[in-house]
C-alpha cells in the first residue's frame, strides 16, 4: 500500500527497514480516518505537511475550525516545515455542509488556471454531516443517509478527476476524519446506536484507517504520554472490473508520542 | 462510469454494448438477464433508456456529471465515478436496505452508455459547480 497515510508512517518510522522502503505508485486514494477528534486532526496535519514537502504538490485542507498553529508533535517532528511548504497547503473553513459541497464542487473550476491540487483533507465529517447533536441517530433518516453518499461521492469524484500532478494516471489523495459513534460514546456523548452513516461513507472510501488509544499500564511504564494503534483495512482496486481482483490491505502500526512532544510511527 | 460491479454485471453490459451495436436491439434473454440481476428497476431504467433521459454534461475544465430526468421531469444528477443517485429508491433500497446494487436512474445510466445514446451538452464551469454541489436541487 502506497498513500499519502502511509508516506507519514514511514517518514517518521524508527524501523530503518520501514523507512527505507520507497513508496510505489499510490493503489489507495482514499482513506477514512476513524477516531478521537484531536489525534485525528493532528494526523491530517502532519500528513498535509509531509505531503508539501516531500511530493511538492498542493493540498487543500476543509476543518470547520481554524487553525492556529499547528500541533505540537507536528511542530517538534517535522523540521522541514517551513513558510514554502505551508504554502502549499490551502486552508478551507467551510461553515456548514452546502458550503463545504460547494467549495469541492468548485475544484475542478482551479484545474485550468492553476495546478490542481494533488491531495484533499476533510477534517470532521461528522460535523458537517450530523451537526452538533452526533454522528448518528437512531432509525432510518434518509436525509442524513444521502447527504453522506453525496458528499462522499463528490469528494470522491473530484479526487478522480484531479490526477496527481499533470504526467500521472493516479487520481488525487482523498484522506477524511470521522468521529464514529463508539468514539462520541467513549468521550462521554450520548449513544445512538448503529452508525448508520459511517456504513454509508465506508461504501465510498477504500480504505480506513482506525486510531484507538492505548490505556494499559504498559504506556505509563515507558514513559509515554499517548499510544495509538492504528488499523488500516480495504482494498487496493480502483476501476477493477472483476471483485476477485481486488487485493486486500491489513496493515497494523503504532503511534508513539513521547513526553517531550516527539513522535513516532512503529510497524506492527 | 468506473465504479466496482459484481463480474456479472459488468458482463451483462458487455453482452448490451455488443448484442445492440450489432442488431440495435436487446433481445429477450438479455432482458430477462437484466431483470434477474438488477430486479423491477430494469425495466424502469429501460424506459428512461428509450426516453432519452440519460445527459452527460461535461464543462470547459474536463469535468463531466450525468443527469437523469425522472419520470416526474425532475433531475437526477449522478457522477462519472463512483455510484450515487439522490433518489429515493437509491438511499433507501441501496445505502439502508443493501439489497439493490443500482437504482433505476444509474441502471440507465450504464444502459444508454453501453448502447452509446447517452446525450451530451456542454455547460460553464460555473454552472458544473453548481450541478455537482446540488445546490440547483434544493
Amino acid at each position: 500500500m502506497a498513500d499519502a497515510l502511509s508516506r507519514v508512517f514511514r517518514t517518521f518510522s524508527s524501523q530503518d527497514q520501514v523507512r527505507k522502503e520507497l513508496p510505489g505508485t499510490p493503489s489507495i486514494y482514499s482513506t477514512l480516518l476513524v477516531g478521537e477528534q484531536n489525534i485525528s486532526r493532528s494526523l491530517l496535519l502532519l500528513t498535509a505537511v509531509t505531503a508539501a514537502s516531500q511530493l511538492g504538490g498542493k493540498a487543500v485542507f476543509f476543518t470547520q475550525t481554524h487553525i492556529q498553529h499547528l500541533p505540537p508533535f507536528v511542530q517538534k517532528c517535522a523540521p522541514f516545515v517551513n513558510p514554502e511548504s505551508l504554502k502549499k497547503i490551502k486552508f478551507c473553513y467551510p461553515r456548514t455542509l452546502e458550503e463545504l459541497l460547494q467549495q469541492v464542487a468548485g475544484l475542478h473550476e482551479s484545474n485550468s488556471t492553476s495546478t490542481p491540487p494533488s491531495l484533499i483533507i476533510v477534517d470532521r465529517l461528522e460535523a458537517y454531516l450530523c451537526g452538533p447533536g452526533g454522528s448518528g441517530q437512531v432509525g432510518f433518516h434518509p436525509e442524513q443517509l444521502s447527504r453522506a453518499a453525496h458528499l462522499s461521492a463528490l469528494l470522491c469524484d473530484t479526487a478522480v478527476f484531479l490526477k496527481q500532478g499533470s504526467n500521472s494516471s493516479a487520481p488525487c489523495q482523498l484522506i477524511a476524519s470521522y468521529i464514529s459513534e463508539e468514539d462520541t460514546r467513549n468521550a462521554g456523548g450520548q449513544m445512538h446506536g448503529n452508525d448508520s452513516v459511517l456504513d454509508v461513507l465506508d461504501r465510498f472510501f477504500q480504505c480506513r484507517c482506525t486510531l484507538t488509544r492505548d490505556e494499559s499500564n504498559e504506556v505509563e511504564a515507558a514513559a509515554l504520554q499517548e499510544v495509538w494503534h492504528i488499523y488500516i483495512s480495504g482494498t487496493t482496486a480502483f476501476n477493477a472490473g472483476d471483485c476477485e481482483d481486488r487485493n486486500r490491505v491489513d496493515q497494523e502500526w503504532q503511534l508513539l508520542i513521547f513526553c517531550d512532544g516527539l513522535m513516532e510511527f512503529k510497524m506492527v | 462510469m468506473h465504479s466496482i460491479l459484481p463480474a456479472v454485471a459488468e458482463q451483462l453490459f458487455r453482452d448490451v454494448e455488443k448484442i445492440y451495436r450489432e442488431t440495435s436491439q436487446i433481445p429477450d434473454d438479455l432482458l430477462i438477464a437484466l431483470k434477474f440481476v438488477f430486479g423491477p428497476c430494469a425495466l424502469q431504467a429501460l424506459d428512461l433508456v428509450d426516453q432519452q433521459s440519460v445527459n452527460c454534461l461535461t464543462s470547459p475544465s474536463g469535468r463531466s456529471v450525468f443527469q437523469v430526468t425522472g419520470a416526474s421531469g425532475r433531475l437526477y444528477t449522478c457522477f462519472v465515478s463512483c455510484h450515487y443517485c439522490p433518489c429515493p429508491a437509491f438511499t433507501y433500497t441501496v445505502l439502508h436496505r443493501n439489497i439493490g446494487l443500482l437504482c433505476k436512474h444509474l441502471l440507465a445510466i450504464y444502459l444508454c452508455g453501453a448502447m452509446a445514446v447517452t446525450q451530451q451538452e456542454s455547460v460553464s464551469d460555473q454552472q458544473m459547480t453548481v450541478i455537482l454541489s446540488g445546490a440547483h436541487a434544493s
